[in-house]
């Protein structure tokens, strides 16, 4: 099988404003791929590029092989789409919104099935399809789009920040049918900027910042790169010993307990250290995506920052 | 104080260059009048001879006004004030539900109700913003006249009548806002009612009682309910009576203060006609990207259907009248071929006359259909769409699809409303052929106008809403004022309505309508190409 989505060093322009700068991004079948990065970065603008909505500046786009921006409606074919901000006809119901989007997708074709799609997914998301798009709340809005996007099967699903606007108990719902998609052999693209959903949800994420990739690869490899945090209570008059532990960083000392930070793979390193030093109430966090956000969002990225045209 | 300032600063920056434009537009087609008044109906016999032609008619009359003697100012309020009245009603109702039913519905409403600026105080400002707007307008109009040398009192109370009825139209608006739940149906009935006020004192001049001279009118009962009938009651430069203009002051207080107490009860975002619930599931017309284009017009398409059955109606049952005047009085056949030309009957030229109104009412329509595409776009919904397997190419062409048929359905309702009409009248077997071809003629032009729009969907997106309206707006001017106005002929020549052919027999030069075909197929051709290579263009 071949990559589904594979953009190689993807710019697009609005005027003088620099939306994507050099964005690379690979996306395998069968992966649930996360798209992480702050408001601005660019997420969306690659979405519409990938959904043939607007065109590269320069750069490649290639969605199962094709170009998106010329064989935009057979490429629809075979995706679904959930946008971040999703607008529906006010003077629609969301129920006749969600029939019209199946449709035009040739989800409907075999009736029976359609409807109980239909059926258990408006159950699940717990959605009144009788009320007017108008009177829907942003969650809500949310909902039929998804209940569209899952109701005709896909082999790839873009979706923009899709649980923004949802409550927990619908996220968790999000969670099972992305599961199922996947089980069934889709893959999924994941804008987010919801870290603990990529966390959850992710096989791969690839990072972006001002418009260019930043960090791309399995959660574990990702984990490598950061640090673990290590906290303990120790005896008193071992200050010294402790100090001179190799690798350490950003050593915290207050009144016997202890704080500092050690990079992920010398961890299983520092432990027989810490035996000898008869440490107590020892807690190793592992990295989070938090951490990882933070360090290309952080100060350390500055260079970038400057890299980055203004 | 401060708040309520800030908030009517806001409305005012907001509506600057509408505004500004608006009331330049109508004050320079007000004085533009009044130099042709000079330049076309210099001499008093001139005068007398077409209003006793559009006494005895009845029909002019429901397209002027009053008529009041044949004084500079008194002339020039006959012609003119009916329709400053339409404008300023529509300026006004648009105003009306912009700040207030469309603000709620897109949310912004609620961002302001939020602050202690409350939900009451933005109404105030609105209201405030909606009366500096017509006094605006007023004040242009009357100085407008005077410019243009005509009395000063009377251009005074003309403009004050201007800005009471506008008034009077901006209650309404209001009141709709607080009634509907759209901005989209609370402008629809909002130009309902101020088409009504227009027609109604049309109605009325039309129905009045003509003095002996037949230089002035006494109008019937209609126009006692029309805002614009009140104006024409002050009987400006020559009664230039104020007290008429109480009934319409009065109408806007009252309903203003309706407003104030339903906004005041309600919720904030709703209305007091509820939307209740709909279908779950949707018919069978939302199983395409054409069906949905098709849904999303349909309302447009109906409400512009009646207006055009109505001119339908109304042109074959006034034309019939027309024959029985032309009959009895030869000399007044004389001037009123002047008047309309010499190509074409008396008759043919009354109905190409009516029906050059019903192409400008099908061609609004199209300009409606391709603003529809717009709208969609810059919602996001076309988004949705434009992300299932519906070709952005194909997506256009069937709005262009759609707008053919619009046209038609429009086109045809009136010439059938004309063809009823027409049966009752003397001569149904010359009118009917005359009254079918009239509707014909009339596509051509519809086709320029959405194929424009299109054009200009295509390729300056975010301009399609001003440029469209724009556009069409200009053309009706040069090509229902432009003879009028004598214009310069370049000038009336830019208007497609300009080279709708007038059917006359056998004689009806058809050559202006093959070009208005080929331009509007190139334009709808030109607007899909420039589709296929366009971007989505979300927002603004």
């Amino acid at each position: 099988m071949t990559t589904v989505i594979r953009t190689r060093g993807l710019q697009k322009h609005f005027g003088r404003t620099v939306a994507l700068d050099g964005l690379d991004l690979a996306v395998e079948p069968g992966e649930i791929h996360g798209f992480l990065g702050p408001n601005g970065a660019g997420k969306t603008t690659t979405l519409r590029i990938l959904l043939g909505l607007a065109r590269a500046s320069a750069g490649e786009a290639v969605l199962f092989g094709s170009d998106p921006w010329t064989d935009a409606a057979d490429l629809h074919r075979r995706l679904a789409y959930v946008p971040g901000d999703v607008s529906l006809w006010p003077n629609f119901t969301g129920g006749e919104a969600i029939d019209l989007l199946s449709r035009l997708r040739g989800g409907t074709s075999d009736t029976a099935v359609y409807r109980r799609r239909r059926e258990r997914l408006v159950d699940v998301f717990q959605l009144d399809p009788r009320k007017k798009g108008r009177s829907y709340s942003k969650g809500n809005r949310q909902k039929v789009a998804l209940v569209a996007a899952f109701a005709t099967p896909a082999e790839l699903y873009l979706l923009d920040e899709p649980t923004s606007g949802l409550d927990p108990l619908m996220e968790q719902v999000f969670n099972s049918e992305i599961a199922r998609v996947v089980a069934e052999g889709s893959t999924v693209l994941l804008s987010s900027h919801i870290l603990s959903e990529v966390e959850a949800l992710c096989d791969r994420v690839s990072i972006i910042r001002a418009g260019r990739t930043v960090e791309s690869g399995t959660l574990a490899q990702l984990r490598h790169l950061t640090r673990t945090e290590v906290g303990f209570v120790h005896e008193p008059g071992r200050e010294a010993a402790i100090e001179a532990l190799d690798g350490t960083h950003d050593l915290v000392m207050d009144n016997g307990r202890v704080r500092f930070t050690v990079d992920s793979d010398r961890v299983a390193g520092i432990l027989p250290e810490l035996a000898r030093l008869e440490v107590r109430g020892l807690t190793i966090a592992p990295p989070s995506l938090e951490e990882l956000f933070l360090r290309h969002y952080g100060d350390e990225l500055t260079p970038v920052e400057e890299e980055a045209p203004a | 104080m401060t708040r309520l300032a800030v908030l009517l600063w806001q409305r005012i920056r907001r509506d600057r260059l509408q505004l500004a434009l608006w009331l330049a537009g109508t004050g320079l087609l007000a004085w533009a009048a009044v130099t042709a008044v000079f330049d076309t109906f210099g001499e008093e016999r001139d005068r007398k001879e077409i209003l006793a032609v559009a006494v005895a008619t009845r029909t002019i009359l429901v397209f002027r006004g009053t008529p009041n003697g044949v004084d500079d100012g008194a002339f020039t309020f006959f012609l003119l004030f009916a329709w400053l009245a339409l404008m300023g009603g529509l300026m006004s109702a648009f105003l009306a539900v912009r700040h207030t039913r469309m603000d709620e519905e897109q949310g912004r409403a609620e961002l302001v109700a939020a602050t202690p600026a409350g939900r009451i105080l933005p109404t105030t400002a609105t209201v405030m913003h909606g009366v500096l707007a017509n006094l605006g307008l007023g004040l242009v109009i009357a100085l407008a006249w005077m410019g243009a040398g005509l009395d000063p009192a009377g251009s005074l109370v003309a403009g004050a009548a201007i800005a009471v009825t506008g008034a009077a139209f901006l209650a309404f608006g209001l009141f709709a806002a607080q009634m509907f739940r759209t901005s989209r149906g609370a402008n629809g009935i909002s130009v309902a009612f101020v088409l009504a006020a227009y027609l109604l004192r049309g109605i009325g001049d039309a129905a009045g009682t003509p003095s002996e001279d037949l230089l002035h009118v006494t109008p019937a009962w209609p126009s006692w309910l029309s805002p614009i009938g009140y104006g024409q009651f002050t009987g400006a430069f020559v009664e230039n009576d104020l007290t008429p203009l109480l009934v319409p002051l009065g109408f806007a207080f009252a309903v203003i203060a309706v407003v104030f107490g339903l906004q005041s009860v309600r919720d904030q975002g709703a209305s007091l006609l509820p939307g209740g619930s709909g279908r779950a599931t949707a018919g069978p017309v939302l199983s395409s990207s054409f069906g949905l284009a098709w849904r999303l017009n349909t309302s447009i398409l109906l409400s512009w259907t009646a207006g055009a059955v109505a001119a339908g109606l109304l042109a074959t049952s006034l034309s019939s009248i027309l024959g029985q005047v032309a009959d009895s009085a030869p000399a007044l056949l004389e001037t009123l071929r002047r008047f309309i030309g010499d190509d074409a009957s008396i008759e043919q030229a009354f109905v190409a006359m009516f029906y050059g109104f019903v192409g400008v009412i099908a061609a609004c329509c199209a300009v409606q259909v391709g603003i529809r595409a717009r709208q969609e776009e810059a919602h996001g919904t076309a988004e949705i769409v434009l992300a299932t397997p519906a070709p952005r190419v194909r997506w256009l062409l069937e709005y262009w699809i759609v707008g053919v048929i619009v046209i038609v359905v429009v086109l045809g309702a009136a010439g059938l409303a004309g063809v009823l009409g027409a049966t009752v009248a003397a001569s149904p077997d010359t009118l009917i052929p005359n009254v079918v071809q009239a509707a014909a003629a009339q596509l051509p032009a519809c086709l320029v106008f959405l194929g424009l729009t299109l054009l200009v969907f295509a390729m300056l997106p975010r301009a399609t809403i001003p440029l469209g309206w724009t556009l069409i707006g200009v053309a009706a001017i040069l090509g229902i004022f432009g003879p009028i106005l004598q214009l310069p002929e370049w000038m009336t020549n830019l208007s497609p309505f300009t080279h709708t052919p007038v059917p006359s027999g056998d004689d009806t030069d058809w050559s202006g309508a093959a070009w208005m075909l080929g331009v509007g197929v190139v334009a709808g051709i030109a607007a899909t190409a420039a589709m296929n290579r366009r971007e989505l263009a979300s927002g603004g």
